[in-house]
């Protein structure tokens, strides 16, 4: 008989943000809501850099954002798509256990996480055949064409160590998406990237060419002129926008951190501009984290024209995903949000579903009262 | 011999027999167990004067027979797994798999063979997960698919019944990486597979039918059991292995049918509802008290087992007021026919 070698318990420790970077930059790629510099532009929360040791090296490491109960001296501790730790390794609890004793010290009643873990994924051309199926209304019905049994085995782990999945409504939870679309860059070129694509975008990309619509990157300056569009496509869209600040206090993080973080970007058409976006990279991941366009001068097809100057600035960057970020899981094509599925499709990349949210409650009552508060608050 | 028998009107179950057959086109009989009490080989050699070109076993071991009794392709229901030690690999049969693992294992073991590929229905019996279908698709190596297959309850309650859980799969099929366009159904009415085909032109869809076809006209079928002996008995008087003592004056038939025959078999009873439970309980009790009503029926009544049934013949109690059949007269018995063995099948 063959034994394992014990493993070596591993220890959480607060660890500086200079540590915390450090131990980002070691790695390919981890979220950039797991960068210390994420912390200051939730200024509303406490935030805290751990790091995992096996003995004194540091093996893992996370974001934490502590936010205060009403009143009490107590906190949700959050790891927004984190923590970055070997979530293959398979004992999880090693991992686990001294971050929920660590977080408890410090005044959590809870733990919410967000395991930065694909269990299945959707190619374009699989989800464009479900959508045009009328039986098919959900990514859940679709099979998937690729899934990672170990990750969805982490499910069942997770339950037996008192986790609780966070229910999502087709995707959309308050926290992080579940399901999200990403295009694959590793060991492709633009005209790869290009041939993948549907028609219509490339079209698209075409026209906007042909229009003369020209994309450049901003400074922090420029914010201003991103916001004003970012506004109207707010009131367009019906939904909140952040305040200019908010942009302004991310571009300063995140810029001290890495200076090509977050890039601004702008497209012009005869002076007029017509659509922004800014896009954050760490590593090896991009993401196009925030988009507007004007109402005025649609035709020039400025969102795809700065899409693919995003697409192409990744490639060359070194980037291996292009992450365009959450979708709602509905296939249905009399839902509003379907829409937006088939712009992303239309890149040719593929839908991939996360691990999902998990809560830990540590103090019982404290943590119903948390949710029955959040549930209310809609 | 005349003992426990089934007699068919050949002409009229025939007629029934091709009736199905064209009403269900593409249809694959079913043939396994007791062969609905027909017995597999004489299914087998029904099923190829339908002509039919695929007829369906249960199980391996029934394999070799059907291989034998009939020339077309032979589908095996039960999926196949790596620790089967019967398992036929043969040109012929065609097998079913349900787990990622048996997909590579039989790839490995049976490079060529040809397969099905089961999902997993609200059966919850075998088969895949419909997530799980692209890697299964990736460790297939030289297997040939032949098919998809779903196994339907005999009523889902799922959204659209039976019916909507068939056209959620077979819009799964069609978006999956699994290349095959034919999908073998079971328990889907012929109104429901024509809407599904006519809903899924891309699809050759054939229904898997056992029980609709070969037990589809009652009427051409009867159960003789043949009265091997009468007695007179008292109130009181002892009798059989248990020498329990007789209810009342009456007589006493031994009638061939035991349970080397499926006579007196229990399983659970497929009831729903409060009606038919009550009623279950009601005839509990009288079963509590000693007492099981057999299922010889005589003067219009199902009668009581004077004890439980032998292995060839039952002893069956008959009240005095009731006229006995002769020795040698039969008795209508109303069989579960996949569980009755009968002594002799007389086509006439």
């Amino acid at each position: 008989m063959t034994s394992e070698p014990p493993l070596v318990p591993l220890s959480v420790r607060p660890i500086s943000a200079a540590e915390h970077l450090d131990f980002v930059r070691s790695r390919p790629s981890v979220s950039f809501l797991q960068t210390p510099a994420w912390a200051q532009v939730k200024n509303e929360w406490r935030g805290e850099s751990i790091g995992w040791f096996d003995g004194s090296t540091i093996v893992g490491a996370a974001l934490v954002l502590y936010r205060q109960l009403p009143r009490l001296k107590r906190y949700l501790a959050y790891l927004p798509e984190g923590p970055d730790i070997d979530w293959s390794d398979g004992d999880v609890a090693r991992w686990l256990t001294p971050m929920a004793a660590h977080l408890k010290k410090q005044g959590a009643f809870g733990i919410r996480m967000g395991p930065p873990v694909i269990t299945r994924r959707w190619r374009a051309a699989t989800i464009k055949q479900a959508i045009a199926d009328p039986v098919l209304g959900s990514l859940s019905d679709v099979p998937a064409d690729e899934r990672d049994e170990a990750a969805i085995e982490l499910r069942a782990t997770l339950s037996a160590l008192g986790w609780k999945e966070i229910p999502t409504e087709g995707g959309f939870s308050a926290g992080q998406p579940k399901f999200n679309f990403q295009l694959p860059l590793a060991g492709r070129d633009e005209a790869d990237l290009l041939a993948g694509m549907n028609q219509l975008w490339r079209r698209n990309i075409k026209k906007a060419a042909k229009a003369g619509v020209e994309v450049t990157t901003g400074s922090r300056d420029d914010l201003a002129e991103f916001h004003r569009v970012y506004a109207e496509t707010a009131e367009r869209d019906s939904f909140t926008p952040r305040p200019l600040s908010y942009f302004q206090r991310m571009w300063d993080a995140l810029s001290a951190e890495e200076p090509d973080r977050l890039v601004l970007y702008l497209a012009r058409h005869e002076g007029d501009l017509v659509a922004a976006t800014t896009m954050v990279r760490v590593g090896e991941h991009a993401w196009y984290s925030y988009g507007a366009s004007t109402t005025q001068k649609r035709d020039v097809r400025g969102s795809n024209a700065i899409q693919w100057q995003m697409m192409r600035d990744a490639l060359a960057a070194g980037a291996t995903t292009y992450d365009m970020r959450g979708i709602t899981e509905t296939l249905d094509p009399d839902d509003s949000h379907v829409g937006l599925i088939q712009f992303k499709v239309g890149t040719g990349g593929e839908a991939v579903e996360y691990l999902g949210e998990w809560d830990l409650p540590l103090n019982r009552a404290l943590h119903l009262g948390f949710t029955t508060y959040m549930r209310r608050r809609g | 011999m005349s003992g426990f028998d089934l007699d068919v009107d050949a002409a009229r179950w025939r007629r029934s027999l091709g009736t199905v057959t064209e009403t269900r086109p593409r249809l694959v009989p079913v043939i396994k167990g007791n062969g609905y009490g027909f017995g597999r080989d004489l299914l087998c050699r029904e099923s190829t004067a339908l002509g039919v070109d695929t007829i369906a076993v249960g199980t391996y071991d029934e394999v070799p027979a059907a291989l034998a009794a009939f020339d077309g392709d032979v589908m095996v229901l039960t999926p196949w797994r790596p620790f089967f030690v019967d398992a036929v690999i043969d040109d012929r049969v065609i097998h079913t798999l349900g787990r990622v693992d048996d997909v590579a294992a039989l790839a490995a073991a049976a490079p060529g063979a040809r397969v099905l590929l089961e999902g997993e229905t609200s059966m919850a019996r075998h088969g895949f997960d419909r997530h799980e279908l692209a890697a299964a698709v990736a460790v297939l190596g030289d297997l040939r698919v032949e098919g998809f297959a779903i196994h339907l309850p005999l009523r889902s309650v799922a959204p659209g019944g039976n019916y909507g859980e068939a056209e959620r799969w077979a819009a799964a099929l069609e978006a999956s990486q699994v290349e095959t366009t034919t999908l073998y159904v079971s328990h889907l009415t012929p109104g429901e597979v024509g809407a599904l085909s006519a809903r899924r032109p891309h699809l050759d869809i054939r229904p898997r039918i056992g029980t609709s076809l070969w037990l589809g006209d009652l009427g051409a079928l009867s159960v003789r059991a043949t009265v091997i002996d009468s007695h007179l008995v008292a109130r009181g008087e002892h009798i059989g292995y248990r020498q329990r003592a007789m209810p009342r004056d009456g007589t006493l038939l031994i009638i061939a049918g035991g349970t080397s025959h499926g006579i007196g078999l229990e399983s659970p009873k497929a009831v729903s509802g409060v009606v038919a439970r009550g009623k279950q309980l009601a005839k509990g009790g009288l079963e509590a008290a000693g007492l099981s009503l057999s299922p010889f029926r005589i003067g219009g009544k199902q009668r009581w087992f004077a004890e439980p049934p032998h292995m060839q013949a039952s002893m069956v109690f008959l009240p005095g007021d009731v006229e006995a059949p002769a020795v040698g007269d039969s008795v209508d018995v109303a069989v579960r026919f996949t569980t009755a063995t009968f002594d002799a099948i007389n086509l006439r």
